[in-house]
Order: structure tokens, then C-alpha cells, then sequence
């Protein structure tokens, strides 16, 4: 089957009582993509189920047609820098990338010229004969991505590839995904900010709490995420007179009184005007007790991901 | 197969050269050291010896139980040493003699004598046993299981605890490879490690002998026992290992089953026939040329754990080790194709 | 009021006390220890030999009600005997089960600390070097104890009642070396554990050198002394130094060319000194600001 895209069909994995990632379902196109999201919101774990690390609960996964239960052939056409910032004790970075290209079952001499080629496109070949352990956290990281390109892998899987790297080596990173993705490939990467990522990829998948929030081209994520209505709690003493001033303010999409008295509940997609409009009422004499947010999670995203980089 | 083999070779420096293999090699020389301790003794105590005056045999044989202190000295005439003590209510003597062979002491109890105890000088029969004996409760009991219990451990379990087992798991190998050059790596350096201890103490315990016995043995079964005694070790690391690989696979905390094992092993002597086909020790100690003799006076606890099982012969004892030990490798792999990587415990 | 403005305070509300702190540590342990399925497990298997050693006492008293047993030869009067070498026999078994449970429970008391750099949490609070280590001790005296000084206690309590005023003036002295063993062979082993913890700092291995440490210590002691044709070697085995140490303090003859009690007690105090040595070196806390 030829197939060049990368599956995940309702997808869920625990790790015993913890959410991991719930039925997530995903259709990956060649490109740069990025996984974006808050600590803990299940980019890791993605990205190890698609290398085949953690198996899923429930669901599938395919990477370009093959079953990450089968390394032999996956691991071929996959490379992956993990986030685990550790390397195997007493290697040099020269020794640790040609070590994975030795299990490649490439030949010796062909193996130690990949190794040199790959540790000289990140920058490193005047420390590849030092210890990693010796290495910075940066150097680190970028041994972890030359070995994770070293056999040229079709598929490119880098779990927050530009955490620690400077200005030069990130716009070298980042010319070589372009790079990557010019040339029919996948390159994923997970970032847990929008503006760090936004500018490079294709595609943009945005991850909270385990599920999918929005995917797709960035412009229309943006757009989805910015236009994405939120629900509030006004609670006031006379909510159907805060209703009517409410919609002579702003471009609210519904207002309703709460059957349990607790006040006005109010959707809207113009946090901004909302906010002075309420604000406006105050002032014209109206008690307000409070303003909650109710759904919490798109909002704390929206908060996270765009409102934090204005 | 090609695969298998790089993997054991990347996978062998670790197990030869880490700092925490230092106390494998320390486990497995440790008997070498004693038996070369051993000849250095043997050599200084033939020279003390041959200077010191000899009393006939046939005099301290003759002497019955119940001798007086006095009596003995008559007969036997001035002797080596002379250590008089008190423990409690009674009164301690012990005459040293040597009748140019063996020491002989003779111990006396408020005067009178109690036993005779006799000890050559050095004994090649003598020596070959207390090397069965080291080799069977030392090396197989205790040496190449706690070794390998390291070893074998390290090999997952312990990537598991350092988080660097994902390197492995993304390289294009299957699972089952894996698991089998890593054992391949283990199995070559226990078995070297440990081999090449038993069979460095087997050389110096020979190294000490007098050359009409040594000759002799050279001639007949020492290369047989040399063999039987490598072959063994090495089976021992191939069976342990597997079990100990097996659980590093499987459990979070691998010492249960390594305390039920060392347990099992234990307590092997006293089950059933077809329970005991399933123990490691058990087939080990039918290859051992030359059975262990059972210490007398060890605690009562000590000996139900040194109980020997009855053995099975050679040729069923090979295979069966080898049944075992495939059947624990293949769970394994079975065991490594759902293994996940979670560094979140410890 | 923003924070940087309230500038620093020290507490000065009421604190508890240096006893109730230190007991804050096992506090935390026991639970979480009891939780685990194998210790329980372990406990409980472990309850086994002490009922039987009750049931022989029982049994040794009402001698009389078997029939048969009463006229039997003097042999058999011998082995019903309540005596020290009973004691030594049920403290040997007994003794096992706390190394088992040490080698289980004892790891994930320290190891961890170490592994995780939790040391300097326990030393930001008002805790010294010595109450954490006296408290971690604390909490496998507890564990161990109930495997080995209770049941050893009740047995000679059953003993007692059943034996009447005159066994028990008689043989006082084999509750007070079953007493006093005990607690010396608790504090080797725990402290055994806890060094040895500290030490490697990964829990698995820890477990696995603590029984290591008994069987091949023991096991080396065997062979040097088979050698040799020698019997100090046996002064290398911590579980037989202890052994030689019990049966003294019980009154139980050991063979005479072995080395004795007070041999025995010189290598204990050396191997104890040693442990604690090293225990303090591996614990060194080096964020305490002097
Ligand atoms: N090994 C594990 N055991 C238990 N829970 C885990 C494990 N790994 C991850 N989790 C949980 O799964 C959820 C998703 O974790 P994941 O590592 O995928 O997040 P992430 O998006 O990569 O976060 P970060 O940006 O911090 O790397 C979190 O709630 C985390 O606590
Ligand atoms: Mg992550």
C-alpha cells in the first residue's frame, strides 16, 4: 500500500489512571508540522506512539503504511529525537551516532561517513570526540537530532527540537526542515509556542489535555482558535437589564439567563469588547458580582498560546 | 544473525568495562585469589614442615582415648607446639605433632584426650573435592547468580533506569533480535568472566600439587574436569541469564523473582522429581565432574539450603538446561515486543 | 500587598517538638510500606514458623497427654526440652525472613532519597544528619521487630505461662539473649540495608546486594575456611558471626576450634562501624549551609 501519510485512528493511551491522549484522529501530509500545546498536554506521548515506544490503548497507528509494532521496517524510514535528555554512559558523540548507524546494518566506512556528515550538519564536529556526558545542553541536543538524521530517515520526528539552541544554530535547525520537507518528507516537531513555530510549518496541530484542539494550515488555526466563541458567567443582581445593555455593546452570539439564578450566561467571540463592555455597564450603575470564564480550557489555551506573545 | 551480532558487540564493552562490573570480576577471582593464597601456604608450610622433627604414625595412632596430658608426652616426646586454654569449666590442651605427612593434634580435655585431629600436610584427593565443593556452592550457587542477576539486569532494567533503552528501540532491528544480541553480550561476558574465574582457580589449585600427582591427573581426567567444570559455568550464565533477562523485561522490581529463585534453587533438593527438572542448579550440578562433599557441621539451616538434588545424567542434563533456558528466551521476546518505554518509575 | 514588599519573615508560631518531628519520618514510611503487597505478603509467611515453634512448646509442656510420650526414651525427652538451642534454632529460621524483608523494604527507604536529590528537602527542615538516619533505622526496627522480636517474644511468653514461676526463674536469661540478639542482629541488618541503599542508590540493585551481602559474605567465609583448612574465615559471615553471638548469650555450646563470642563480637563491631562509616560518608549533605 502505498501511503504517505501518517494515521492515527481514535487513539487513546493511559498510563494507568492518567490521561495520556484520548481518540485522537489524525491524518498527517508530508510537510513540517508542528504539535504545539501546554506541559503535559500529550505531544511526547504522541510522538512516541508513532516511533512505536509506548503501544495505544485502544486505536491505530500508521506511519507512511507500516505498524510501529514493526521497528524493523519503521525505524528504516523514521528518525526520532526524543526529549529525554540522556545519552548512553561513556559514548563520545562521534561513537553514539555511528553506534545507531552501525545498527542501521550499514557498513562500516559508509556508517562513518554518514556519522561525520551528520554530526557536521549540526555544528558539532570539533566536540564529536568529547564524552556526551561532557556536552552542554545544547550540544546535547543537537548530537540527539545528528543522530536522528544520520540515516536519512523519510520521517523526521523531533520532540521540541529548538529548546536550547542559539539564534545561529536554530536558523540552521530550522533551513534544514525546510530542507527536509522541500523534498517530499515529513518533519513533526512539538513546541510549546505558536509565534516559535508558526513562521516554519506547514501545519500546525494544537494539543490540550490530551485531545486535538485544532489542526490544519496555520493561518486558519489562528483564525479557528482566535474566533473560537467563549462562554461566560456574568453574575449580577438584574441580568435580563445586563442582557439588553450587553447587546447594544458588543458582538455578542448569545445571551441567556440562567435557569438557576446565578446570572447571565453570555457567548461571545470578542473576549476584548466583552470585557469592556462589562466593564461599561459597571459604570453605568449596573451591580456586577463577578465574570467567570467557563470553558476554562480553550481559554487558558488562547491565553497561552496568543494572547502571551502580543 | 548479522544484526544479532552487532548488537552483542556494542552491547559487550558496556558489560567488560563499566565501573559496575568491578565487583563481577571481583566475585569471579575471588576463589582464584584463595587457591593462589592456598599455594603460597601449601609451598611455606612444606618448608617449615620438612625442617621439623617427625613422630612415627604408629606412636600417635597408638594412642588411645582417654590418654593423660602427661602420658602422651612420654610417649610422643617434646612436640611442635603446646597451647594450653580454659573455657568454662573445662581445661584445654592441644599437642601439635607431625609425623611427616600429616599434623596431628591432639586435644585433651581436663587431661585426658578427646580426639585426635589429623590434617596432611596437602592432599591432592583432598584438594580436588574442596574445589567441587567451591565450585558448586561458590561459583554455581552464589557467584554466577548473583553475578548474572547484575549482569543480565543491567541489560534493560538497568538502560530502563539510566533512559537510554530508547536508542535500541529506535534502531531497525525487531524486538526479538534485540532481546537476543543483548543476551548474546551478556551470555559472552558472564561466561568469560566467570569461566575464565573457575577455570584461573582450577589452575591454581594444579599449580600447588606434587608433581607425581599432578602428573598423573594430567594424564587422566584433568582435562576432562577442566572441560565438564567450564562447560558448566558457562551453562550456568545461559540459564540464569536468561531468567534474570526474562524479569528485567517484564517486572518493575526484579529482586522478588530473584529471592523466590535463589529460594527455589534452595529448596530444589526437596521437591518432587519433576519439580526438580526445573531448576537450574539441577542440571548444573550433574555436569559437575566430581561431587561436593556436604559440610557436617554447618547450621542446620545452612545445610537444608546446601542439600544437593539427585542428579540427572550428563546427557539428559545438557539438553534439559537448554529446553529451559530456550523456553525463558522466548517468553522474553515475547515479553519485549509489548514492552513500552516508561522512565517514570525510581 | 505585592510580596516583594512584605520582605522576609521567619515563622515564630508554635513548632512541635524534636521527638514528634523525628517520628514523622516512620510515620510516613509505615504506611506506604504496609502497602506494598509483597511486605505484607512477606509478613505473613513469615508467621508461619513462630506458630509452629508455639505449637512445639504447646506440645512440650503436654508431653504427658500423648500417649506413649511419657515412657519414651530419654532421646525424645531431650529434643521436647524448652531450652537455649530451642531459641537459637527459632531465632536462625526466624532470622531469614528479616533479611528477606530488608532486602524488599530497606531500598526504598533511602535509595530514592539519594537518587532524586531529596536529601536537601529533609535537611531544609529542621532535621540533623542524625535523627534522619536514627529515624530511616526507626522505621525497618519497626518493620523487622515485627518479624522477629514479637513472635520470638510471644513464644517465650507462652513458654513462660505455660512452664509456671519456676521455668521462668530458671530461664530468664534465655528472653533476656533472645532479646538483646535480636535487637543487635535488627540493627546489623538495617543498617546493612540502609548503607548499602545509600551506597548504590538504585532500589533494584540495592535489594540485590543486601542479599548479596548475607549469602555471599556467608559463602565466602565457607570456602576460605575450606581452603585453609582454617575456621576464622568464619568471621567473614555476618549471619554465623551473629549466630556464634546468640549462642552465648543463650548458653548454647559451639564447637570448640571455631572462633568464639568475643571473637565474634570484635568482628561485629568492626563490620557495624564500618557500614555506618560509609552510610555517613554517602549521606553528606552537602546543601547545609554551616
Ligand atoms: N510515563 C508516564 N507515566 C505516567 N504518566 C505519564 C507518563 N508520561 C506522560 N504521562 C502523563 O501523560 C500526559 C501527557 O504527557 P506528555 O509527556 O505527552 O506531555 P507533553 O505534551 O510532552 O509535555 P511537555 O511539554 O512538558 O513535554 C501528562 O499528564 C503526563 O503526566
Ligand atoms: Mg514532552
Amino acid at each position: 500500500m502505498s501511503d504517505d501519510l501518517i494515521r492515527f485512528d481514535r487513539v487513546s493511551k493511559f498510563y494507568g489512571d492518567v490521561l495520556g491522549v484520548n481518540k485522537v484522529d489524525l491524518r498527517i501530509p508530508p510537510g513540517i508540522t508542528s504539535l504545539v500545546g501546554p506541559n503535559g498536554s500529550g505531544k511526547t506521548t504522541l510522538m512516541n506512539l508513532m516511533a512505536g515506544l509506548i503501544h495505544p490503548g485502544s486505536g491505530t497507528v500508521s506511519v507512511r503504511g507500516i505498524s510501529p509494532f514493526a521497528p524493523e521496517q519503521l525505524m528504516r524510514i523514521l528518525g526520532y529525537a526524543t526529549q529525554y535528555d540522556a545519552a548512553p554512559r561513556g559514548l563520545t558523540g562521534f561513537d553514539f551516532v555511528l553506534s545507531g548507524l552501525l545498527l542501521h546494518g550499514f557498513p562500516r566506512p559508509d556508517a562513518v561517513r554518514r556519522a561525520t556528515h551528520a554530526i557536521e550538519t549540526v555544528a558539532l564536529t570539533s566536540a564529536a570526540r568529547r564524552k556526551i556526558a561532557a556536552y552542554s545542553k545544547g550540544m546535547r541536543q543537537r548530537i540527539r537530532l545528528a543522530q536522528a538524521i544520520a540515516h536519512d530517515p523519510a520521517v523526521l520526528v523531533l520532540d521540541e527540537p529548538l529548546n536550547g539552541l542559539d539564534p545561529v544554530v536554530r536558523a540552521e535547525t530550522i533551513a534544514l526542515f525546510r530542507d527536509y520537507a522541500a523534498r517530499g518528507r515529513h518533519v513533526i516537531l512539538s513546541s510549546h509556542v505558536l509565534q516559535e513555530v508558526d513562521v516554519f510549518s506547514d501545519q500546525v496541530i494544537l494539543i490540550a489535555n490530551g485531545m486535538v484542539v485544532a489542526e490544519g494550515a496555520i493561518r486558519s488555526v489562528r483564525e479557528e482558535i482566535h474566533e473560537h466563541p467563549s462562554q461566560y458567567l456574568l453574575r449580577c443582581a438584574e441580568p435580563a437589564r445586563a442582557a439588553a445593555l450587553l447587546f447594544t455593546h458588543a458582538g455578542i452570539l448569545e445571551a441567556r439567563i440562567d435557569p438557576g439564578g446565578a446570572g447571565l450566561l453570555v457567548i461571545t467571540r470578542q473576549r476584548e469588547a466583552f470585557a469592556l463592555a462589562v466593564q461599561r455597564l459597571a459604570v453605568d450603575g449596573l451591580a456586577i458580582d463577578g465574570l467567570e470564564p467557563l470553558d476554562e480550557n480553550v481559554d487558558a489555551l488562547y491565553e497561552y498560546l496568543i494572547g502571551g506573545g502580543k | 544473525m548479522n544484526q544479532i551480532w552487532i548488537i552483542a558487540r556494542l552491547e559487550i564493552r558496556r558489560a567488560f568495562f563499566s565501573r559496575r562490573a568491578l565487583w563481577v570480576y571481583l566475585l569471579a577471582l575471588f576463589p582464584a585469589a584463595l587457591f593462589l593464597g592456598r599455594a603460597a601456604s601449601v609451598h611455606y608450610d612444606r618448608r617449615e614442615y620438612a625442617a621439623k622433627p617427625a613422630t612415627p604414625a604408629a606412636i600417635l595412632d597408638r594412642l588411645p582415648a582417654g590418654t593423660t596430658d602427661k602420658d602422651a608426652l612420654a610417649a610422643a616426646g617434646p612436640p611442635i607446639r603446646d597451647r594450653q586454654w580454659r573455657r568454662g569449666e573445662v581445661e584445654h590442651r592441644s599437642l601439635h605433632y607431625f609425623d611427616g605427612y600429616n599434623r596431628v593434634w591432639l586435644q585433651f580435655e581436663n587431661g585426658a584426650l578427646k580426639t585426635t585431629r589429623r590434617l596432611p600436610l596437602h592432599s591432592f584427593e583432598q584438594d580436588t573435592r574442596i574445589y567441587a565443593g567451591v565450585f558448586q556452592y561458590f561459583y554455581l550457587r552464589l557467584a554466577i547468580f548473583f553475578g548474572c542477576l547484575g549482569i543480565f539486569l543491567n541489560l534493560f532494567r538497568g538502560e530502563m533506569i539510566d533512559k537510554s533503552l530508547h536508542y535500541w528501540f529506535l534502531a531497525p532491528v525487531r524486538r526479538e533480535t534485540l532481546v537476543l544480541g543483548k543476551y548474546c553480550a551478556g551470555l559472552i561476558a558472564a561466561a568469560v568472566i566467570f569461566g575464565g574465574g573457575a577455570l584461573l582457580s582450577f589452575a591454581a589449585l594444579l599449580s600447588y600439587q606434587t608433581s607425581a600427582d599432578l602428573e598423573t591427573y594430567l594424564q587422566t581426567d584433568a582435562l576432562a574436569h577442566g572441560l565438564w567444570y567450564l562447560l558448566a559455568a558457562v551453562l550456568g550464565c545461559a540459564g540464569y541469564g536468561s531468567v534474570f533477562l526474562a524479569a528485567g523485561l517484564v517486572l518493575r522490581n526484579p529482586i522478588i523473582p530473584a529471592l523466590v529463585m535463589l529460594l527455589w534453587e534452595s529448596i530444589n533438593g526437596f521437591l518432587p522429581e519433576l519439580l526438580q527438572k526445573l531448576s537450574v542448579l539441577h542440571y548444573l550440578q550433574s555436569l559437575c565432574p566430581v561431587p561436593a562433599p556436604l559440610d557436617p557441621s554447618a547450621p542446620p539451616l545452612a545445610r537444608m539450603i546446601l542439600s544437593p538434588a539427585a542428579p540427572a545424567s550428563a546427557w539428559t542434563a545438557l539438553p534439559g538446561l537448554l529446553a529451559v533456558t530456550a523456553l525463558v528466551l522466548y517468553l522474553a521476546t515475547r515479553a519485549a515486543r509489548r514492552l513500552e518505554i516508561n522512565y517514570g518509575g525510581e | 500587598m505585592a510580596v516583594f514588599k512584605r520582605g522576609y519573615e521567619r515563622y515564630t508560631g508554635p513548632r512541635t517538638g524534636a521527638l514528634a518531628r523525628f517520628l514523622v519520618v516512620p510515620r510516613f514510611a509505615w504506611p506506604k510500606l504496609l502497602g506494598e503487597r509483597f511486605v505484607v505478603v512477606l509478613l505473613i509467611v513469615s508467621l508461619f514458623w513462630p506458630l509452629l515453634c508455639a505449637g512445639f512448646v504447646y506440645l512440650s509442656n503436654h508431653a504427658s497427654l500423648l500417649p506413649g510420650l511419657a515412657e519414651a526414651g530419654d532421646a525424645v525427652q531431650k529434643l521436647l526440652r524448652i531450652d537455649g538451642a530451642f531459641f537459637a534454632t527459632f531465632m536462625n529460621v526466624q532470622s531469614t525472613f528479616a533479611i528477606i524483608l530488608a532486602a524488599i523494604a530497606g531500598p526504598g527507604l533511602i535509595a530514592p532519597d539519594l537518587a532524586n536529590n531529596a536529601l536537601p528537602l529533609y535537611f531544609a527542615r529542621p532535621l540533623s544528619l542524625a535523627s534522619y538516619i536514627g529515624a530511616r533505622l526507626l522505621v525497618l526496627f519497626g518493620l523487622l521487630a515485627t518479624v522477629t522480636l514479637l513472635p520470638g517474644l510471644f513464644v517465650f511468653g507462652m513458654q513462660a505461662s505455660l512452664g509456671g514461676s519456676a521455668w521462668l526463674a530458671a530461664h530468664w536469661t534465655l528472653g533476656q539473649g533472645m532479646l538483646l540478639g535480636f535487637l543487635l542482629y535488627i540493627l546489623l541488618v538495617s543498617l546493612v540495608a540502609l548503607t548499602l541503599s545509600a551506597y548504590v542508590k538504585w532500589r533494584v540493585v540495592a535489594g540485590a546486594l543486601v542479599l548479596g551481602f548475607f549469602f555471599v559474605l556467608g559463602g565466602a567465609a565457607q570456602i576460605i575456611n575450606q581452603v585453609f583448612r582454617v575456621e576464622w574465615g568464619s568471621l567473614l559471615s555476618p549471619s554465623y558471626i551473629l549466630y556464634t553471638i546468640w549462642c552465648a548469650l543463650l548458653g548454647v555450646e559451639t564447637p570448640a576450634d571455631a572462633p568464639d563470642a568475643g571473637e565474634c563480637l570484635a568482628a561485629l563491631v568492626v563490620l557495624l562501624a564500618a557500614l555506618l562509616a560509609i552510610l555517613l560518608r554517602k549521606l553528606r549533605p552537602v546543601e547545609v549551609v554551616s
